[in-house]
């Protein structure tokens, strides 16, 4: 990380302050309800994704990392202008583990269905920002996308998630576009969570921060 | 070009509204990060309270009647499976009758009536709690009314593994023909049980799932107590005493009469009782008989839920003997309905179950003689990590979570301590409509040896339980909500292992430890520590002299030359390139291929010039540490697999030189570990380059060594998403 490099020079250059208001995450997935209140509350379209979710969650009514994989990558594959060579088990497992908000290590109806909602609308900004039909997000596209999708960044963090998410020439295929939105999107909550008294910083001790970036 | 935006704080912070929670009763699940904050129990009272009043008081404002939309008047709220014969109407009391009342002339045992559905071991329970006032209006806030502030809306407090939660709802209750179908009071226009049954019934998601149940569960969310099981046959000789005693305590006590043959009919006894029928126990009393014989009267007060009179034959009136004053006479009388004095013999020859709640300090009011000390630990079994089984599966037992008991002194005239362990599983009962059941779970202590006195951090090892028989343990491993025992130990230090019967079972669980006197309770854990990170001086300061390099090194870069080509740097797609050609020259190390993503992840953890890249030096490094972790890998890779079994991850993290926590542990085993709790190498390779990275970068901002970073955002997503 070559941000280390600066800090233990003890010089952070910081190209503005970002203000943490201005980021627009996605709600929150609701709180667990009893499974009787949810099902007979839910809407028409609500009742037929949980037939699927059920098909797809086997026994234990929960998606695992591996089940993720195989949904995403069954259907990116019936979508021939998103470019991508599949979501990878690493790249699923990191999801699951950021949306996974009880801790149990796959992801419930709830949890699915909000990083499934996320994933339809970030799809469609997607497609709307790939504006040359390369089918995958370029260099010059991406700032205007992730705005879109809710993450004013700087040009520093920009071109740091290019560094990392994209290829040597700088394009974001549709894989590495989603996983890094997904995580983008927890971390932003996960600051939100942290910064208490709402002052833009937060504090944490070494088990506080094994926790927050191992489990992600 | 598009101009270059920039983005300044603003001078006003606006403070986010807390989101609205209507009906509250159900607090959202734990997560990782609400574990991080803190917790005040002053605090969250407050809190509770303050939230029903102002939700109270805005439907009063309204004038409005509050319906309840998490547990509304439909057939979702009354049952999941089956289907109630009758059409049933759901009413407010005051459509019910005329000046209906919360509470009657003070809350007692006669206002529990059982309905139509099978919850006798509830309203036994609660019959119990009318007996301790100050644990019924913790449960029953008094101050609610059908007049005063009314607004259809009322609110009752349960505790639920460990802390209390407030139950919110309205007041339309399931009724036929203008009558309650479910628990009603003796008097007609009396309403506070049956509003009490629906806010439990709420707690646990319909009132189907109230059906059949055990007394001690129920006392429990009264009173956040450690209940107690006694086969009345098996029970100590001292049984007459500890149900003495424990009234003395406050403690509340149930007790049952076995059915011969599963049946829908309910049977009698002999004497007229009913089987399978939850009484409870409202007194003990023993005296000597006024004529001046020898023979000591020993009474036990019981009551019947239903209400009904007592059958003759078990019916005692000796307690007229006990009745030597006046006022003597008016406490010892039965009440009309359902409450009778039985000979201990009687009782002793009729019942077969005793439940006892025994209450914490915190319920108790100060004057009580007789408290516990209570110690509370919340934990979980991890499939894959921490769940792992009982005694029969060694690889896995030393697993499971490890709590430290140190004994300081012994009870009174005693050489041992008592102490009382009570072993909960959680949220099992809400998810019955999904299928789940309850694990079968026990516990086992062992005394600690010597050698690891006064260590509290250690954790017992595999072959420790391989060589060692345990002190004390439950009796066996049970599917029910919670296992209690009651022990007596020597003062020492002991570990206590609470377990599933089978390994990879999930569950969150509570344990409890009380004993009577003095003694210390904590998990076992260790402080989270990594080896600082070498840094090599002496060669740095001899690099610069190309012909002194070994000829190791030599070989090194010119593979690395060829590897990263003209620009001297591996780009992640080289990088897989590199890794994957290793693995595939050792067959003993199995794996699909480092993903790119895998990749991009090491180098961004590793990349301290800021490139994308990995320079020789950075590319040298994770070399270095891939083949001092594979050797880890390789030598805890028992079973020549190809694969780390999860559960041996935090001996070869240890190996690895981290130390982390039992949380940690948890979640790094869910997070790389596959479905079928192995690691291949890939995924302990990434798992282990990003936890020294995280390391790192901790080390790095935690500039005057106090173990706190402060982050603000740009730092925060800086850090976690280039990572």
């Amino acid at each position: 990380m070559f941000l280390l490099k600066k800090a233990i020079g003890g010089v952070i250059d910081v190209i503005g302050n970002i203000d943490p208001n201005q980021f627009v995450p996605s709600e929150p997935p609701p709180p667990r309800r009893p499974l009787a209140y949810a099902v007979s509350n839910e809407s028409a379209e609500e009742q037929q994704f949980r037939k699927v979710f059920n098909q797809l969650a086997g026994d234990d009514m929960e998606v695992s990392p591996t089940e993720l994989m195989n949904i995403l990558n069954k259907i990116i594959s019936k979508h021939g202008d998103l470019k991508t060579d599949g979501f990878t088990i690493e790249s699923c497992r990191s999801m699951v583990a950021v949306m996974d908000s009880d801790s149990t290590g796959k992801l419930g109806f709830h949890e699915f269905k909000h990083l499934w909602n996320n994933i339809k609308k970030w799809q469609g900004i997607y497609k709307t920002y790939d504006r040359d039909h390369s089918g995958t997000i370029g260099a010059d596209e991406l700032p205007a996308a992730f705005r879109a999708a809710g993450f004013p960044l700087t040009d520093q963090l920009f071109q740091m998630i290019i560094r990392r998410y994209s290829d040597e020439s700088g394009n974001m295929d549709f894989d590495n576009y989603i996983g890094c939105l997904v995580r983008l999107d927890a971390m932003c909550h996960a600051f939100k969570t942290l910064d208490k008294d709402n002052d833009g910083t937060i504090k944490v001790n070494v088990q506080e921060w094994l926790q927050l970036t191992m489990y992600s | 070009m598009a101009e270059e935006q920039k983005f300044s704080e603003t001078s006003v912070q606006l403070t986010e509204a807390a989101p609205q929670t209507v009906g509250s009763g159900f607090t959202a699940p734990g997560n990782i990060y609400s574990a991080i904050l803190s917790r005040n129990e002053a605090v969250k009272d407050a809190r509770r309270l303050k939230d029903f009043q102002e939700l109270r008081d805005k439907y009063v404002r309204k004038k409005v009647l509050f319906e309840d939309p998490l547990f509304p008047a439909q057939d979702s709220s009354l049952f999941y499976s089956e289907k109630f014969p009758l059409k049933l109407e759901w009413k407010r009391p005051m459509e019910i009758c005329k000046n209906p009342q919360f509470i009657l002339g003070g809350a007692n045992r006669t206002d529990i009536c059982q309905g139509d559905l099978g919850d006798c071991w509830l309203l036994a329970a609660i019959a119990c709690l009318t007996l301790n006032d100050v644990i019924l209006k913790r449960v029953v806030p008094h101050d609610q009314s059908f007049t005063e502030n009314y607004a259809g809306i009322f609110h009752f407090q349960f505790w639920r593994y460990g802390e209390w939660v407030d139950v919110v709802i309205d007041d339309r209750l399931p009724t036929y023909k203008n009558k309650l179908v479910f628990t009603r009071s003796g008097q007609n226009n009396e309403f506070w049980s049956a509003l009490m049954e629906k806010a439990y019934a709420k707690l646990h998601g319909s009132y189907e799932a109230l059906k059949g149940g055990n007394s001690l569960e129920a006392m429990e969310d009264f009173t956040g107590g450690v209940t107690e099981f006694y086969e009345i046959t098996e029970a100590p000789k001292e049984l007459y005493n500890i149900m003495r005693k424990a009234l003395k305590r406050g403690s509340l006590m149930g007790c049952a009469i076995d059915t011969l043959v599963p049946t829908a009919q309910r049977t009698k006894t002999a004497s007229g009782l009913v089987r399978g029928h939850a009484y409870s126990v409202t007194g003990v009393e023993q005296g000597k008989r006024k004529d001046g014989k020898d023979l000591m009267i020993r009474l036990v007060r019981v009551r019947d839920p239903w209400g009904v009179a007592p059958p003759p034959a078990c019916k005692s009136n000796d307690w007229v003997e006990l009745a030597k004053t006046e006022q003597d006479k008016q406490r010892l009388q039965p009440g009309e309905q359902g409450e009778f004095w039985m000979c201990f013999e009687e009782f002793q020859k009729n019942f077969t179950k005793l439940e006892i709640c025994n209450l914490t300090p915190d319920t108790l009011e100060d004057d009580q003689m007789f408290k516990w000390n209570v110690t509370v630990h919340e934990g979980r079994w991890v499939k894959g990590c921490s769940a792992g089984g009982c005694r029969n599966f060694p690889d896995t037992y030393w697993t499971n979570p490890q709590f430290r008991l140190v004994l300081l002194e012994a009870d009174a005239k005693e050489k041992t301590c008592t102490v009382v362990v009570a072993l909960m599983q959680k949220g099992r009962r809400v998810e019955r409509c999904s299928g789940a059941t309850l694990h079968n779970i026990g516990f086992a202590i062992y005394e600690v040896p010597k050698e690891m006195k006064g260590n509290q951090q250690q954790q017992l090892s595999k072959d420790f339980f391989l060589y060692n028989a345990s002190t004390a343990r439950s009796k066996s491993y049970v599917n029910i909500r919670e296992v209690t025992e009651r022990f007596c130990l020597k003062p020492g230090e002991y570990v206590i292992i609470p377990s599933t019967f089978d390994p990879h079972k999930e569950s969150e669980f509570l344990l409890r430890v009380f004993s009577e006197n003095r003694s210390t309770s904590k998990v076992i854990d260790a402080e989270i520590e990594a080896e600082p990170m070498q840094v090599d001086n002496v060669k740095k300061k001899i690099k610069p002299f190309e012909e002194e390099e070994t000829e190791e090194e030599k070989q090194f870069r010119a593979i690395f030359q060829q590897i990263a080509g003209d620009d001297m740097e591996i780009n992640a797609n080289e990088l897989r390139t590199v890794l994957n050609r290793v693995v595939a020259k050792h067959k003993e190390l199995k794996t699909e291929g480092f993903s790119l993503e895998s990749c991009r992840s090491m180098i961004a953890l590793l990349d301290t010039d800021g490139t994308g890249h990995l320079n020789l030096q950075e590319f040298k490094h994770l070399w270095n540490k891939i083949k001092q972790w594979k050797l880890v890998f390789t030598r805890f890779d028992t079973d020549k697999s190809s694969t780390i079994s999860s559960f041996e991850m935090r001996n070869a993290l240890t190996e690895a030189g981290f130390q982390l926590n039992n949380q940690l542990y948890d979640i790094i085993c869910m997070r790389y570990a596959n479905e079928h709790m192995e690691l291949d190498f890939d995924s302990y390779i990434s798992c282990l380059v990003r936890l020294e990275g995280m390391f790192r970068a901790f080390r790095a901002f935690d500039k005057d060594g106090d173990g706190l970073i402060k982050l603000n955002v740009f730092e925060w997503l800086q850090l976690t998403m280039y990572a």
